[in-house]
């Protein structure tokens, strides 16, 4: 058979050719999996406070005349020729330094409301910026980590550098700092002082900077640590332009500040192109922030403490974490910040009581906004009434109308306050159990930690158990106080009720705000007597609309304008929106919508402009928002609220339907303004106009957002567990504000001293419009020259590190080693623009994982 | 008087000062009332504003070098000779007569204004406690004298090292009245040509601003205004060149700070007191002081209400019965709905009859200082001496000095720290900076009413404590009449030009000297009261000399600069620009030194570009300084370096590749086998 005769070179040509494809077909394997496994290894993060996105563009696309090259060479050398760029990525929630780095720092949704947060019961304040009481505490090991990174890990909620073995990362100073290296302290100002003599000469001649001394130590260090391949993250803080755009508006020093940045940039950049991971590296420059800064502006400080303190604004003892005009008062020198009470001379009923009974507590950093707390106005009522009926001036039938509107009070609030308290005393009683658990835990710890412990973070975590211990111990202190005053005026009855035998500070808790405020109350707040004292209805009955100075604080802030505003294009109205968080029960009885989340945004710039942000979730979590315009929001004594639904008009809060800006399909505005939309529809619509994602922004702000470590429904929890939990929840719910003051552009509340270079803590896209910049080495296959213009915002940031390193699977959940340490489905997307093509994102799940 | 009770009673006072400092800032300040005045603000284009009122003249002058004088049109003189227009700064710039920029050499610096006090204002300048003005210079004939020399600024701090000691050596122990005197008035000169040199570094500020070609490259701007802020340091003069334009940069930043800082606590202060806070422009649009006005209609409305006035520093307007019969200045102001502040004819404007209480300056550390209170002259006079007289009276009369008086060293610690915490306007630093911008502010704005701009002039006057300091006008006249001087020392062939070729002379000297040759020469100097300086004879050789000297120069700095600026040079620098450098120090090799061997080694460090590399090597091999031969060995013996490079290095070394000879080249004091590996 001569088709069966095949001449041998017919097969040696057939072997040839097999062992061809064979070698073709191997090579390509190789090649697809070098593409697959070729991936980001090390991660350099150098994170930059305040860096707005605009300002870094236009400065890039400014050439420098001597050179012919861009002002920062660096930045546009790594990022624009060589990487890519998010030229619309912003903050989602406040533009504010603490709370947009706790979303850049974990993915997740906000937890952290401010820069400053109190808890309204005992007034125990969580300043997540200052870094003296962490270095102080530091030193006999009270206190471990920065405050932000102790409440994050109470919700338990990891940071991207926790992926990393402790070992494997470098991390840097920032208010996210774990455990303070004093030996960076220490060499920051040794080697401050290491140079030639004349250099140190004209130095000194010129004045020290010590403000660089760290940096400059932080540079090093993450310069020597790049060379090791051991150290697979590394991040570096950059503050300098932050600073310096609150305190000047002008570009000249602005240029000057970017350009030592961009000289640092270039030294990481060059450290990493020397360093074995050279390919294998990623450097990222992210910010958390803009700021309104403008050349031709300064910004205006409104004074909110001042308007608290006086008649007007109700009289108010106010409490801050900053002292007012720090710079110029002998106190600021004590860096430590206790909390400050600021004394009013015009307080209805509290004078020379500031420092037991503050009535109001601000929030004002990041300054275009501030986070006002309000103690309870029945509080205030007991308070007023028991100090009248103590004083024994009233005829008899007054005196009955006190005790009886007294006694009313009380019983109007009995089973709120007794619930609360059964169930505060029994997550007491659970805190005193995990108080002796976690002694025994300390005392079974090892005082000695080997090289290889130490390594592997053991003492650390070690340390951490004794800063557990030591915190819930001043928990069950403060909370315990509080407790027991509320239990003392429960207890108080009316059948035989003496005024004269109760001591006030037993029964209304000293330092505390209470509960926080209705928007009933908010409208009708008790700040005083009358100024005609009790007044009595006919029927005898006290009446309370005329026995007390009552305050509408929405209208008040509103109604606020100065007369010297010199400035052209700047409100004499410093306050532009006020939003609070009402519950979906008020809201449901007055809108169609049936199936909305628990909490609704409340939005307000005047009486006849205000909006509720209704959100709810898909079946996969997503989120979707509405905007609903109302007018004339109140609430009655009942608790039952009113508006009105408007149509979308200009003028509305956020000032979306006028907005040159807006992005939308087609051309009925009201149509699709008017509709329920998902969180990334409106951030493509909103993104550009003059809020970009505010209403987003609010939502996030505001809304309460679930975390598994809060979650009580879990079946497999234990009693014990079930109790700290719902602990947990209390002390995150008790430092929500009762009301969020936006200023209006150029304006802030700063009284700390004066910020006239530019703010930000607003939702206006000035403020809100940050950097993200990605570039890599060959094996990262992060796109070169990449303009990015999909709008992302904040929450993206943590799950594309993640998929760039190969640690994220599509579903946006965290391969298993991440998710035994507790990191879980990320809500935010994915910015796949900057991931390879063929990435490997099969890895198998984690068995716990949904 | 013993030994003994002087011991006591010099301790004694020292005690009652410490005593006296620690609880002062504890009274309260008291402040008076009386007199009138009005303002406006300027609106228009800043840029168009100032080319409007500044301008640029560029005079020749013979022996290679430019005169370029700023002239200014003061809108606040009553004269109108030459349709207002007045020279305010001249710089001298040596160009060696060519129009290569690399080997021009900045000089001289006269603020027109600044000029030799009289006799009468010298002799009141050594009265200790004169605070006040004496009158005006009139008659002027001669050249005016420099305030800086900007090629020489190290020679003014070994002036003021020799000033000090002879203070403190010779004339204090003659007793208090030659002590106090001396003092006065050494205080009194150095705060004159202070306050010039602000107004320079103003009027260069100003001209900075305007567009279009300048007369500086804003490396040589930044010199010149880098120097002049040094020139407060007692040792400003010795920072080396190259920190100039970051201390500029970092000073630029610091003073708008603190004017935006200042602008807004007034602002704030105003609103809470009910006051009117308005900003005064100059040309550049930057508001360095702001006057506050009270609306005649609040008197009545406010009357007897409370008033705080913490860094207001004027007295309380609403129980002022002065106010509610004002005679002084008042203007009407119009406002729109939202207190924006417009003119008559826009609708819905409302007038208000204002009325001036303060005029404040802004840039100023920490407050806005008082420069005019309308109802009370001497209330900013009193603040400001009261620093100053807290000083000659501790220092001069009882000899207190906070080195070596433990009380009194803690208790003046504890003043100062407590006055300036708090921004208390007592024992503050001196407000002779923003008194002197003010002055050019009242000549520059052209937008304050005439009326306004003569009651504030004539309060400023007041406030003065300077009896060598002269009014607006006559600064004005002699501003004009220096100049005139200026200009005709510089067409005299023995003026400017002779005193420019003795520079030149003494600045050839280290081109013929070594170090220690030039320490010797110094010295001399120094003992000789300055008469002697060692010049070297002019030649054409050694003019070449000295401008390839004042080249190599530039080069070496722009490579330095370049060096200290970047990790890796390729992407930050255009290297073509550098090689040309690199090429120059190659061509002038054995003229270079040891810091340009420094620059070029540091630049082989920071670039991969091959051309530049070898460029490099080449220029380290033709320097004649062992630096130079110290490391093109280090670079031959790195072998993290290419082959191809150590190897060119090596060869430069053993001079097979060079025009040089073989060098022995150590490095760490070990002798070294050269070319090795």
């Amino acid at each position: 058979m001569r088709s069966e005769i095949i001449p041998a070179k017919a097969q040696r040509r057939k072997a040839v050719s097999l062992a061809s494809l064979r070698l073709c077909v191997f090579a390509g394997i190789l090649l697809f999996a070098a593409t697959c496994f070729a991936q980001t290894k090390r991660l350099v993060v150098i994170k930059c406070d305040g860096l707005p996105y605009d300002v870094v563009d236009r400065y890039v696309k400014q050439r420098d005349p001597q050179s012919g090259k861009s002002v920062l060479p660096w930045i546009d050398y790594i990022f624009y020729q060589r990487g890519s760029r998010l030229s619309n990525f912003y903050v989602r929630g406040m533009s504010l330094s603490a709370p947009s780095w706790s979303l850049l720092e974990t993915g997740q949704h906000l937890q952290i409301k401010g820069n400053v947060e109190f808890d309204r019961y005992t007034l125990h304040s969580y300043d997540y910026l200052n870094f003296f009481p962490l270095y102080l505490a530091g030193i006999n090991g009270s206190r471990i980590d920065m405050r932000a990174v102790e409440v994050l890990d109470s919700l338990g909620l990891p940071m991207l550098s926790d992926a990393y073995p402790h070992n494997q990362r470098y991390t840097t100073y920032s208010m996210f700092l774990r455990n303070p290296r004093y030996s960076t302290l220490q060499n920051s100002l040794q080697n401050r002082f290491k140079k030639p003599p004349k250099e140190l000469f004209d130095e000194w001649t010129m004045g020290f900077e010590l403000r660089s001394a760290l940096s400059e130590q932080l540079i090093k260090e993450m310069v020597t640590n790049l060379n090791d391949p051991k150290f697979r993250y590394l991040d570096l803080m950059m503050e300098d332009f932050d600073h310096i755009a609150h305190h000047n508006n002008d570009e000249q020093s602005h240029l000057f500040v970017l350009q030592r940045m961009d000289e640092v940039i270039g030294q990481v950049w060059t450290a990493i192109q020397k360093s074995p991971l050279a390919d294998d590296t990623a450097v990222v420059l992210i910010s958390d922030h803009g700021v309104n800064t403008d050349e031709k502006i300064y910004s205006q400080g409104y004074n909110l403490v001042k308007l608290l303190g006086s008649r007007m604004g109700g009289g108010h003892h106010v409490i801050t974490k900053r002292r007012l005009m720090l710079d110029y008062s002998i106190k600021g020198v004590n860096p430590f910040v206790p909390l400050i009470t600021t004394t009013t001379p015009d307080s209805y009923y509290l004078k020379g009581e500031s420092t037991t009974y503050p009535t109001a507590m601000l929030d004002f950093d990041g300054n275009e906004r501030a986070s006002l707390h309000l103690r309870d106005s029945d509080l205030n009522m007991l308070h007023i009434l028991l100090q009248q009926l103590q004083r024994g001036q009233f005829p008899a039938q007054t005196e009955k109308a006190a005790i009886d509107e007294f006694f009313s009070v009380i019983d109007r609030r009995r089973a709120d306050w007794e619930k609360d308290l059964k169930q505060l005393q029994t997550e007491l009683g659970a805190l005193d159990r995990a108080i002796a658990e976690q002694r025994k835990l300390w005392e079974s710890q090892p005082k000695k930690f080997t090289k290889e412990e130490q390594d592997a973070g053991l003492d650390d975590a070690s340390k951490r158990i004794y800063v557990q211990l030591d915190r819930w111990q001043q928990e069950r202190k403060e909370y315990g106080e509080y407790a027991l005053a509320l239990q003392n005026l429960l207890k108080i009855s009316s059948e035989a009720f003496s005024p004269s035998k109760v001591k006030i500070a037993d029964v209304i808790p000293k330092m505390s705000m209470g509960d926080r405020n209705t928007i009933y109350e908010l409208q009708n707040y008790v700040v005083g007597s009358g100024p005609n004292g009790f007044v009595l209805n006919p029927d005898g009955s006290l009446n309370v609309e005329q026995s007390f100075v009552r305050i509408d604080y929405f209208s008040l802030l509103q109604s606020i304008s100065v007369r010297n505003n010199v400035q052209r294009g700047i409100t004499n109205r410093p306050v532009d929106l006020i939003a609070t968080r009402v519950s979906r029960e008020l809201v449901l009885p007055l809108i169609e919508d049936r199936d909305i989340d628990e909490d609704v945004v409340w939005v307000t710039t005047g009486a006849n402009r205000q909006a509720l942000i209704l959100s709810r979730r898909n079946a996969d979590g997503e989120l979707s928002l509405r905007y609903l315009p109302i007018s004339g929001l109140t609430q009655d004594a009942s608790g039952r609220l009113q508006f009105k639904q408007i149509s979308w008009q200009a003028g509305l809060p956020l000032q979306i339907f006028e907005d040159p800006n807006l992005i939308l399909p087609g051309p009925d505005r009201s149509a699709w303004l008017s509709q329920w939309h998902t969180d990334t529809e409106w951030l493509n619509a909103l993104h550009k106009t003059h809020y970009s994602n505010g209403l987003v922004g609010l939502n996030e702000e505001l809304a309460r957002h679930d975390v598994e470590r809060l979650s009580t429904q879990d079946p497999g929890l234990s009693q014990e567990e079930r109790l700290m939990r719902e602990f947990a929840q209390r002390k995150r719910e008790l430092v929500e504000a009762d009301m969020l003051i936006i200023a209006q552009d150029h304006w802030n509340f700063d009284v700390r001293g004066f910020n006239p270079g530019g703010n930000h803590g607003s939702f206006f896209r000035i403020s809100t419009h940050s950097t993200f910049m990605v570039a890599g080495g060959t094996n990262t296959h992060v796109p070169r020259a990449l303009n990015i213009e999909t709008p992302y915002d904040s929450l993206s940031f943590v799950p594309t590190m993640l998929a760039l390193t190969g640690n994220l699977r599509d579903d946006s959940n965290p391969v298993p080693e991440l998710w035994e340490k507790g990191f879980r489905k990320f809500p935010g997307r994915i910015v796949r623009e900057l991931l390879p093509a063929t990435q490997d994102r099969q890895k198998p799940t984690a068995q716990r994982i949904k | 008087m013993t030994f003994q009770s002087r011991r006591h009673w010099h301790l004694r006072a020292s005690f009652l000062f410490a005593f006296l400092l620690v609880v002062s800032p504890l009274l309260p300040t008291i402040s008076k009332a009386q007199g009138p005045n009005s303002p406006e603000s300027e609106e228009t284009d800043p840029a168009t504003a100032l080319s409007q009122i500044l301008r640029l003249e560029r005079v020749e002058v013979p022996g290679g070098a430019e005169l370029i004088t700023v002239h200014a049109k003061l809108a606040g003189l009553e004269s109108t000779e030459n349709d207002k227009w007045v020279p305010l700064v001249s710089i001298l710039r040596d160009t060696l007569g060519d129009n290569n920029a690399e080997n021009n050499r900045l000089r001289y610096m006269w603020p027109l204004t600044y000029t030799r006090p009289t006799t009468k204002q010298r002799l009141a300048a050594a009265i200790p406690f004169f605070y006040t003005r004496v009158g005006n210079k009139e008659n002027l004939s001669r050249t005016p004298p420099p305030a800086v020399d900007l090629a020489s600024p190290e020679s003014e701090v070994w002036d003021k090292i020799f000033w000090t000691a002879l203070q403190n050596i010779l004339l204090d122990p003659y007793g208090t009245p030659i002590k106090a005197s001396t003092s006065s008035y050494r205080r009194n000169s150095s705060d004159y040509r202070r306050s010039h040199i602000i107004r320079a570094l103003s009027v260069l500020a100003l001209y900075q601003a305007v567009k279009g070609e300048s007369a500086f490259t804003p490396a040589e701007m930044a010199a010149i205004q880098g120097r002049l802020l040094l020139s407060e340091k007692t040792f400003g003069g010795l920072v080396d060149d190259s920190h100039l334009q970051t201390y500029y940069a970092r000073k630029t930043t610091q003073a708008r700070d603190e004017r935006g800082h200042n602008w807004e606590l007034l602002r704030q202060r105003a609103e809470s007191e009910a006051l009117y806070f308005e900003p005064l422009l100059m040309p550049d649009g930057s508001a360095t002081h702001a006057l506050l006005w009270v609306a005649k209609r609040d008197l009545i409305k406010q009357q007897g209400s409370r008033y705080d006035s913490r860094f207001l520093n004027i007295a309380n307007p609403w129980t002022d019965k002065r106010l509610l019969n004002w005679q002084g200045y008042i203007e009407t102001r119009y406002f729109d709905s939202e207190n924006h502040p417009v003119d008559s004819q826009t609708p819905g404007a409302e007038a208000v009859d204002m009325i001036p209480l303060g005029l404040y300056g802004l840039d100023n550390p920490k407050i806005p200082m008082l420069l005019v209170d309308f109802r009370d002259s001497y209330n900013p006079k009193k603040r400001e001496m009261s620093r100053r007289a807290l000083n000659d009276v501790t220092r001069n009369l009882f000899s207190l000095s906070k080195f070596g008086n433990l009380p009194f060293f803690l208790g003046r610690t504890v003043f100062d720290f407590a006055t300036g915490r708090r921004g208390m306007d007592i024992n503050q630093p001196s407000r002779l900076q923003t008194y002197s911008q003010l002055k050019l502010l009242l000549a520059l704005n052209r937008s304050m009413e005439p009326e306004l701009r003569s009651e504030v002039s004539g309060r400023l006057e007041k406030m003065s404590l300077n009896p060598f300091e002269n009014d607006l006008e006559a600064e004005a006249s002699i501003a004009t009449a220096q100049y005139e001087a200026l200009l005709a020392y510089a067409k005299d062939p023995n003026g400017l030009a002779a005193k420019l070729e003795k520079d030149r002379r003494a600045e050839m000297l280290p081109l013929e000297h070594g170090d220690k040759a030039q320490f010797a020469f110094r010295l001399m100097n120094i003992l000789s009261f300055g008469k002697y300086v060692h010049r070297e004879e002019l030649t054409d050789e050694m003019e070449d000399r000295l401008d390839i000297a004042r080249r190599l120069q530039y080069h070496t700095r722009f490579l330095q600069q370049i060096a200290k600026s970047s990790a890796d040079i390729d992407i930050t620098w255009n290297l073509e620009d550098v090689r040309r450098s690199l090429r120059f120090i190659a061509e002038h090799g054995s003229e270079a030194g040891g810091s340009a061997a420094g620059a070029t080694a540091k630049i082989f460090v920071r670039t991969k570009d091959d051309e530049t590399r070898r460029a490099c090597l080449d220029g380290l091999s033709r320097i004649h300084s062992s630096k130079a031969k110290n490391e093109l060995l280090k670079i031959s013996q790195n072998t993290d370096l290419d082959k191809v490079l150590r190897d060119l290095a090596a060869e430069y070394l053993r001079g097979t590749n060079s025009r040089v000879q073989p060098v022995a080249a150590t490095v760490s004091g070990a002798p070294v086998v050269v070319g090795q590996p």
